[in-house]
């Protein structure tokens, strides 16, 4: 995608939201062989200024710096984990090619209404979420796992609905032996936060 | 702890402070209320007691003349600031591990309650594999997709 819409004025970033840092996600990153910013984001300094709370999340910048589609929960390229076989997601490819060569003018644009829906407003308890998010990836680098483990349940119980906070969490150790849970158990447990906002892209127009 | 032993009580304690991690040599915990000196207030937070009220750059949060009485306790030479009141002063979140005597304070509540400017892009700069830094503001005048990953 990106060599096809580079000479277009396009570029690619991608960020890993991930505390373990170049350690976990190297082999993820070479195995892609990136030409574009494959960028390292321990902290998970990206996912609190966009206000995500989950991955993947996809936002389209315009030339102006103006984000024009937020927070997709896609990926483009997915590869498998087993086989290493990627597939791409025809879909939202043509969605990207159809911005890169209309531009604002874009059926696939979000408007300001949808935009501002869907990257919501931090609350009082977010932040408080946060900074205990944030003290806990401090401890668990300083190889105090209980002490971080202690910090990662009280960011859970303030904001249930932010699978980032949980599923790094559940990633640092053993989720189920931490934290009484696994990702699947969580995950299909029907009262649970919604994990995806939708994506909604326009109907491809008829020919 | 009583305000009559409050010297004895100094600790070495580290403060993460909107993103900026410091260590604070002497600090006096009192509960879970973090105590620093003037100094070290300054080079941890960049607070400074002014005239004016309690200062930062071009920010001053000025408060009726009790309300100073909480927030600063006089020992000997030494001048000590409550940062855990004025975080709840000015609507900061606070997450606090005793342990590790280490603190980590969030936004001011001005910059938390502003509106977020829907289309809005803030800026980061990060690091790839090999150490070389990037920012999103280097983009400007490309459409840029930006995308969120993790292992996890």
């Amino acid at each position: 995608m990106r060599e096809e819409l580079k000479s277009q004025g396009f570029e690619v970033i991608t960020v890993a939201e991930d505390t373990k840092g170049a350690a976990a996600c190297e082999p993820f990153i070479q195995a892609a062989n990136p030409t574009h910013p494959s960028l390292l984001d321990p902290q998970h300094v990206v996912a609190e200024l966009y206000n995500t709370k989950n991955v993947p999340a996809i936002f389209w910048i315009n030339e102006e710096g103006r984000i024009v589609r937020a927070n997709d929960p896609i990926y483009v390229l997915r590869r498998n984990r087993e086989t290493g076989e990627a597939t791409v997601n025809q879909a939202y490819l043509d969605g990207v090619r159809d911005w890169v060569e209309k531009g604002d003018k874009s059926l696939y644009l979000h408007d300001d209404n949808a935009i501002k829906w869907r990257r919501g407003q931090p609350d009082r308890a977010d932040l408080q979420a946060m900074a205990h998010f944030r003290l806990g990836i401090y401890l668990y680098g300083k190889g105090d796992e209980q002490a971080a483990i202690i910090q990662f349940k009280k960011a859970h119980a303030l904001k249930p609905n932010n699978w980032n906070y949980k599923r790094q969490a559940w990633n640092l150790g053993d989720a189920q032996r931490d934290y009484g849970t696994t990702f699947q158990e969580a995950r299909n447990d029907p009262a649970a936060q919604p994990f995806y906002l939708p994506l909604d892209l326009p109907q491809p127009p008829r020919a | 702890m009583t305000m009559e032993n409050f010297g004895d009580a100094i600790v070495e304690a580290t403060v993460m402070y909107q993103g900026k991690l410091s260590a604070a040599p002497r600090a006096v915990v009192s509960g879970d209320e973090l105590w620093l000196t003037l100094p070290i207030l300054k080079a941890v937070s960049g607070w400074e007691m002014k005239p004016e009220g309690v200062c930062r750059d071009e920010a001053c949060v000025t408060l009726p003349n009790d309300g100073y009485s909480r927030l600063l306790y006089q020992e000997g030479s030494d001048s000590w600031f409550n940062l855990s009141a004025f975080a709840q002063i000015v609507e900061q979140p606070v997450a606090y591990d005793p342990k590790h005597q280490t603190w980590c304070f969030g936004p001011l509540g001005w910059e938390w309650q502003a509106p977020m400017i829907s289309y809005e892009t803030p800026d980061f700069t990060l690091p790839d594999l090999q150490g070389r830094y990037y920012s999103l503001s280097q983009y400007r005048g490309k459409k840029v997709l930006l995308a969120l990953w993790a292992t996890w």
